[in-house]
């Protein structure tokens, strides 16, 4: 109990701190830009398609970060049971990595990576 | 609360979803439809894992998971496809394959 | 729910490699791709896929007579297993050596120099020009094969519905990279990757009430449940129905066959030659396990809506196979034809049902690649000549390739003395001993009318005169006519000679779980 409590005081106060020094010590010089949603990325459209197509690399973008990311799901259960499954499930996930890593050679070296 | 009424919501889901993929004509819709399914049967599977109490169903929904994202990559590569050939998704303007 | 006490499972890896090669092949073509100049990708990749395939059948081989349920009860390979993984490397092999050939008649092979090019942009042209082509046909075959590999040897429905889709995945891409008729060749991959994954939430479900109906989900585990009969009746039947639309839509069933004819005739043909046959045997095999192992208990349950199944698969494959103007769709409606022949194996429910199934699914694979191969081979300049009217004549300005293909027909429709003949043999004596006897005429029946459709084109090609510009047929280079040659080899040896492969088969069985 102690532990968490002194860990969301922790957190807790990391974020004011953050959010305060930050209004108090940056400069602020406003321009349009950061009036959007986003900062970064593409301009909010009112309709994605027809008038402003999205370029195709978000997609290849967000297919790749979709694949890589999901598979990471099979790491919890395998930590959660880490001590009883010893070598064999160690030896299981070396492989389940290196298979994923194969593709990620994969789309590194046929491009997929570039941004342009 | 009564377990079962989370079944009862995964079968209406699971409706939902396979009727939308009947009567929608955008193929990504569809195809979001067709996720809800597998969404609906994960939640079916979570609620028997509970109601046997083991954990094979949990387990299982992970599988589905990573699968569902596996046919998510696929499927929008193939749509995309066909959407710059033919600057369309619907599934009624793919109509060249008939006798 | 405290984490169960649990030991690591042992799993068997000498008695996986059927499974393991290919999957290893898959990951080196994937690397071939990565770090391969692009001069040596394809022969290497050609090279990475046949051996892979070799050394699946040859473990096949060296595992024959064994069986072990191993992966905490999660994979049994057994005989069954054995034979059917056996026959899709075969099948494998054929369809790798299809899909090889680039020689000068095939102008430039069957598949798209670059899929991400927009059909007839520059970009298209360009990329033709290039000579490139998209040479992660082969990893995507092989992964294709895993998980054929994997299905029939599953004993439990998560494994199932992961090599389902571990099969089926690959195969939607591959449906969409024809090199010709793009557009439709796209449209194919869609629509079958939209009833594809459609098919697979049902059968998901399935597996979701049949794990709540029983507490588990392999398929011991639910016979036994099922045995006892101490659970909740709703849930099995519902998941069992659900399951059943899943795996009869992977093997083409009516009424869930639609995609059938399209898909099979977008895709391209050495594709189209895979899917026909290999799938069918994966999927055929999965379903045999399903019904043998976990619902053999329910019979009488089930069987009833598995008689109308079968009839209407075998009606509808037939009689829709007649209206077709276009080759490949009138293959693609036989083949659901032979899908409801296949089902009367399944309904049998004994062990010459199992073991006459498994015959006849390696004589009808074999032939269909072979029939599929021969396709390839008949061109007009903008690819593959497929309207049945262009083939008016084939017979007196090609008489070997026109042949070959009438072989081909005859064997699909069962003619003595092909493999044809013996397989419906196989499986029609089955039925009858297992009481399915008013099935077994039906099949005869609408064998007879299928019969009609397969003459028809022999028909064509030998006694109408040939076209003025009708199409050329190419000659093969050595890929396409050593598949086409295993092709015609298997169809006649097993249709002369069929006993050494009928008692493996029959050594083959039973299931173990």
């Amino acid at each position: 109990m102690i532990p968490i409590l002194i860990l969301s005081i922790f957190s807790g106060g990391f974020a004011i701190f953050s959010i305060v020094a930050g209004s108090l010590s940056g400069p602020k010089r406003f321009n349009r830009a950061k009036l959007e949603s986003y900062e970064c990325g593409i301009e909010p459209a009112p309709q994605a398609f027809r008038g402003h197509r999205l370029p195709v690399k978000y997609y290849l973008t967000a297919m790749l970060f979709i694949v890589f990311d999901i598979e990471i799901v099979f790491l919890y259960p395998w930590a959660v049971a880490f001590n009883k499954l010893g070598m064999f499930g160690l030896v299981e996930m070396i492989l389940f990595i290196a298979t994923v890593f194969v593709v990620y050679a994969y789309v590194w070296r046929r491009g997929g990576l570039e941004w342009d | 609360m009564d377990i079962t009424y989370y079944l009862y919501l995964s079968a209406v889901l699971f409706t939902i979803g396979a009727v939308g993929v009947l009567v929608r004509r955008n193929a990504i819709v569809v195809f979001m439809c067709v996720e809800l399914m597998l969404n609906a049967v994960n939640l079916s599977l979570v609620t028997f894992a509970r109601m046997n109490s083991n954990l094979d169903g949990q387990v299982i929904a992970f599988f589905v998971m990573v699968v569902a994202a596996a046919e998510v990559v696929i499927g929008l590569a193939i749509i995309m496809s066909i959407f710059r050939s033919r600057r369309s998704a619907s599934v009624d303007d793919a109509n060249l394959l008939k006798y | 729910m405290a984490a169960a006490d649990f030991t690591a499972p042992s799993i068997a890896y000498g008695a996986l490699m059927p499974v393991l090669i290919p999957a290893g092949a898959a990951i080196v073509g994937v690397l071939v791709d990565a770090f391969a100049p692009s001069t040596i990708r394809w022969r290497a990749q050609v090279v990475v896929a046949l051996a892979g395939l070799a050394g699946a059948l040859v473990a096949c081989g060296i595992l024959a007579g064994e069986h072990h349920v191993t992966a905490d009860t999660a994979i049994s390979v057994d005989g069954p297993a054995l034979f059917l993984q056996g026959t899709i490397a075969v099948l494998g092999i054929a369809s790798v050596l299809l899909v090889a050939d680039r020689s000068p008649g095939m102008d430039g092979g069957a598949f798209v120099a670059s899929a991400a090019t927009t059909p007839g942009s520059a970009d298209e042209r360009a990329s033709i020009r290039s000579g490139r082509i998209q040479t992660e046909v082969f990893p995507l075959m092989m992964f294709a094969v895993t998980g054929m590999m994997l299905f029939p040897a599953s004993n439990d429905l998560l494994l199932l519905f992961v090599a389902l889709e571990v099969l089926s995945l690959p195969l939607y891409l591959l449906c969409g990279l024809a090199r010709r008729r793009r557009l439709l060749s796209q449209e194919a991959a869609v629509k079958y990757f939209l009833l594809g994954a459609f098919a697979s939430a049902f059968f998901l479900y399935g597996l979701a009430l049949l794990y709540g109906y029983a507490g588990t989900v392999s398929l011991g585990g639910i016979h036994d449940a099922a045995v006892s009969g101490q659970h909740n009746d709703t849930l099995l039947f519902l998941g069992l129905a659900l399951l059943a639309v899943g795996l009869l839509f992977k093997v083409g069933a009516a009424p869930f066959h639609s995609w059938i004819p399209d898909v099979y005739q977008g895709a391209p043909t050495p594709i189209t030659a895979f899917m026909a046959s290999a799938t069918k045997v994966a999927g055929f095999g999965a379903l045999l396990r399903v019904f043998y192992v976990s619902f053999g208990g329910l019979g009488w349950e089930w069987r009833p809506v598995a008689w109308g199944i079968a009839i209407m698969t075998m009606i509808v494959g037939s009689i829709f196979a007649i209206t077709q103007t276009d080759v490949k769709r009138m293959l693609a409606y036989s083949s659901i034809a032979h899908a409801g022949f296949i089902l009367i194996g399944i309904i049998a429910l004994n062990k010459s049902g199992l073991s006459g199934s498994m015959f006849y699914l390696l004589t009808y694979g074999i032939t269909t690649v072979g029939a599929f191969g021969v396709l390839t081979l008949v061109r007009d300049p903008d690819g593959e000549a497929t309207h049945l009217s262009r083939w008016a004549g084939l017979g007196r300005r090609s008489p070997l390739v026109a042949g070959v293909f009438a072989l081909f027909l005859l064997a699909l429709a069962g003619i003595p003395l092909t493999s044809g003949f013996t397989g419906k043999f196989a499986v029609f004596s089955a039925g009858v001993s297992g009481g399915a006897t008013p099935l077994v005429i039906v099949g005869v029946i609408t064998s007879a009318m299928a019969a009609f459709f397969y003459v028809r084109v022999i028909v064509l090609m030998f006694f109408a005169d040939p076209l003025e510009d009708g199409p050329v047929v190419v000659i093969p280079g050595g890929a396409t006519s050593s598949a086409i040659a295993i092709s015609v080899a298997v169809t006649v040896v097993l249709g002369v000679f069929p006993q050494p492969l009928l008692n493996l088969a029959n050594h083959a069985v039973p299931f173990y779980h």
